[in-house]
């Protein structure tokens, strides 16, 4: 017999938690790009 | 023959006979119609072995044991007969000693009127049923099963194959282009659709946890969550998943012209990305390892075999590993990993109602991921001053490159100008992390 309590929770909470943690990987990419630019600076290629 | 040697004829029927079609048709697709043929030729070989009765490849061995002390009145099976579960092996005055499983007797170690205690082993049966083996231990005699086991229940193969897979991914799309990174999220939404669709058909919790991860579009994901959470099914979902990367040129337009317009799939977008550093490429698997394992620990061993190998890619001091992991390495484990998924297709296991409703289902979670990849990039371009083509978000679908590669066709069909693919290498990849973490969230709540 399926509880579907918890099956609302794994459906909801699941997609929830993948679709934060790339939403927290997009802003940690973002972050970083900007602090590599800021301390790299591009050596002129010879 | 002569009494001496039995032939496998006896105990072919029209099952073996339909699963070795099947597998000829893979082999046909791989050769005459160059159909993933990596995949599709060692799957169908594997089938047609695991069909010819007695050739032994995929056997298990189990011993079925008395539940309760008594005294044998009538054995009701042969060595050498064929049963299916539930059959009854034989009778003691206390009950009936069932199959938990099907497959033949190999040696019944009773006899009527023998006095049995609870735990003596009534019979040694010979099986190619994939079980859970804390209620029904088997043990693996075959080269099939044997690989099976250590490769695939073991959990070996999969998180290798993500290594390979790391070490031949670009995140350089992604990174550059970070947003694409939801839309790699909202293709989840697949796997969680399908996940409640395959409750409501009547599977059980794990088993629809293992079928909704085919829609991450990712093999070794697939077959890593199903070998935890429903052995019984993986192979099932192993030739789902593969079967539909395969076929995603196939299910992927349709989906995309029904939620855009014409205008919409000829949005231009500037075909340069910006140049991402060599230290942010060295630094985001670091990074992510560290963030999405510490939120979602089940997700470690894809999760981190996926970054190692894309560590060795970028780091620049491995590349030996990199490019063994990329060529020898990633063939070896081809070749186990699909030997394997042809291996868990005897006709008894796969020939139920119970597959189709999963190949069902399982069409049903790639066409929903690409659909919800779609609609947020459309949502996207509601909030955003520089538009994206929202077909790339149908990318979002793993499938990697194989979807990227669809969204470029159609881009390019729809305005010629477009060149669309780093674009949808973006989502694609992010698809990947995507259905490796959502993979980890059904192993941590329901595993």
């Amino acid at each position: 017999m399926t509880d579907w309590g918890i099956a609302v929770k794994i459906a909801a909470g699941g997609f929830g938690m993948v679709f934060l943690l790339l939403a927290i990987l997009s802003i940690q990419v973002k972050i970083t790009s900007l602090v590599v630019k800021k301390c790299v600076k591009t050596k002129p290629k010879e | 023959m002569f009494g001496l040697l039995e032939s496998g004829f006896q105990h072919f029927y029209w099952g073996n006979a339909l699963m070795i079609v099947i597998g000829g048709v893979f082999i046909y697709l791989a050769i005459a119609k160059k159909m993933e043929p990596l995949l599709l030729i060692p799957i169908g070989f594997s089938i047609l072995l695991v069909n010819l009765p007695l050739g032994g490849m995929m056997d298990y061995e189990l011993k079925v044991k008395a539940l309760e002390a008594g005294n044998v009145i009538e054995v009701q099976m042969d060595e050498g007969d064929r049963f299916n579960e539930g059959d009854i092996i034989c009778q003691l005055d206390s009950g009936e000693v069932l199959t938990p499983v099907f497959g033949r007797i190999d040696e019944i170690k009773v006899s009527p009127g023998q006095h049995v205690e609870a735990g003596d082993v009534i019979a040694s049966i010979i099986t190619m049923q994939q079980t859970d083996q804390s209620k029904v231990p088997t043990e693996p005699i075959g080269l099939l099963s044997r690989i099976f086991k250590f490769g695939i229940m073991w959990q070996m193969l999969p998180p290798l194959m993500f290594l390979c897979l790391g070490a031949l991914t670009d995140f350089g799309p992604m990174l550059a282009n970070p947003k694409t990174l939801l839309l790699g999220a909202a293709a989840q939404f697949g796997v969680y659709f399908a996940f409640f669709m395959a409750l409501l058909v009547g599977f059980t919790l794990p088993e629809a946890c293992s079928i909704g991860i085919i829609g991450g579009a990712e093999g070794p994901t697939t077959i890593y969550v199903t070998s935890i959470l429903a052995p019984q099914i993986i192979g099932a979902t192993a030739v789902a998943c593969y079967s539909y990367m395969a076929l995603v040129p196939i299910i992927l337009p349709p989906v995309i012209k029904l939620l855009t317009s014409k205008k919409e799939r000829a949005i231009y977008m500037k075909p340069q990305l910006r140049e991402v550093s060599k230290l942010e490429k060295v630094l985001f698997p670091l990074i992510t390892t560290i963030v999405v394992i510490l939120i979602v620990p089940f997700s470690a061993p894809l999760m981190g075999c996926f970054m190692v190998g894309n560590l060795f890619r970028e780091c620049g001091v491995t590349d030996r590993l990199s490019n063994t992991a990329q060529t020898a390495f990633v063939d070896m484990l081809t070749i186990f990993l699909t030997l394997s998924i042809g291996a868990a297709m005897p006709a008894e296991n796969f020939l139920q109602s119970k597959t189709l409703l999963i190949l069902i289902l399982g069409v049903v979670a790639f066409a929903t991921a690409a659909a919800a990849g779609v609609v947020l990039a459309k949502i996207m371009n509601l909030f955003s001053k520089e538009k994206i083509n929202p077909m790339i978000g149908a990318a979002g679908v793993s499938a990697v490159p194989m979807s990227a590669r669809v969204v470029q066709v159609m881009g390019q069909k729809e305005n010629p100008r477009n060149f669309l693919l780093m674009h949808a290498m973006g989502p694609n990849v992010a698809g990947a992390i995507g259905a490796a973490i959502a993979g980890g969230v059904f192993l941590g709540i329901v595993g």
